[in-house]
């Protein structure tokens, strides 16, 4: 399975989860009383993201709290790369319909050889 | 490394005049702006200086993704600056593409400009959450439907 940045922003809840501690360390009831989906389910988010080094828990006292790392989550929100992310992909978009018109445009004429 | 600026350098096998109409025509861009096969239209293009243009990238959950611009630069054949917003987190950033013959290929380098360091930082926190993140959830989901 795969565990990166990636995956771990990939899924709405661990994404509300990341913003929910980005600000400040949160007993893990209070993360889990922000959401109406059940206890484990939040439990297996949460336990992706620590997975994925997005957030670690720590126990104080009789509570684990939950707490962002933050020099991950600049990785994460490096968005210049996200945006490169997009554009490489686009450009790949590009480079196949540039190849397919130009098969198009063999197909309607004479075949050449590539 | 300077953060501010992204640079992507692609050599396309088609002559220069085909990559010049396959970027600048909307019938053309309507076929390869969204990745992944994502549809796109083309709200506006008047390509020429000062003209406006807007894409909207349709993801596979439904949610829209507008861009738009103006062209400050073009250099018929070589060069294209444009203004760009990319709803909703990236304002504000200018985008060029220059064209070169290489052999019987065509170099494409394309930036991005970002405005300032400052303005990066400040888009960091909501960037990927909001925007990008979103956006890659549309494209993980539609992948993993490809056969």
């Amino acid at each position: 399975m795969r565990r990166d940045v990636f995956q771990a922003i990939a899924d709405p809840t661990r994404r509300e989860i990341i913003n929910l501690v980005a600000d400040k360390p949160l007993n893990l009831n209070t993360v889990a009383q922000q959401f109406s989906i059940s206890r484990p389910a939040i439990s297996k988010h949460i336990k992706i993201l620590v997975e994925c080094g997005l957030i670690e828990i720590n126990q104080l006292g009789r509570e684990r709290f939950c707490k962002a790392r933050t020099e991950q989550l600049a990785q994460v929100s490096d968005w210049i790369e996200n945006f490169r992310h997009l554009w490489e992909a686009r450009l790949d978009s590009f480079e196949e319909y540039l190849t397919q018109i130009q098969n198009k445009g063999n197909d309607d004429g004479k075949q050449r050889n590539e | 490394m300077n953060k501010r600026i992204l640079t992507l350098v692609r050599n396309f096998s088609a002559p220069r005049k085909l990559v010049w109409e396959a970027w600048t025509q909307s019938e053309h861009i309507a076929k390869w702006w969204g990745p992944m096969g994502m549809k796109t239209r083309v709200v506006d293009l008047d390509f020429k200086e000062g003209g406006n243009w807007k894409y909207i990238m349709t993801a596979p959950n439904g949610s829209e993704f507008p861009a738009h611009g103006v062209f400050t630069e073009i250099i018929e054949l070589e060069k294209i600056v444009s203004s760009a917003d990319f709803e909703p987190v990236t304002h504000g950033v200018i985008i060029t593409a220059l064209f070169e013959d290489l052999d019987d290929k065509t170099k494409l380098t394309f930036s991005v400009t970002h405005p300032t360091e400052e303005y990066c930082s400040k888009q960091e926190k909501m960037g990927v959450m909001n925007g990008w993140g979103a956006n890659f959830d549309g494209l993980e989901n539609y992948l993993s439907q490809l056969p």
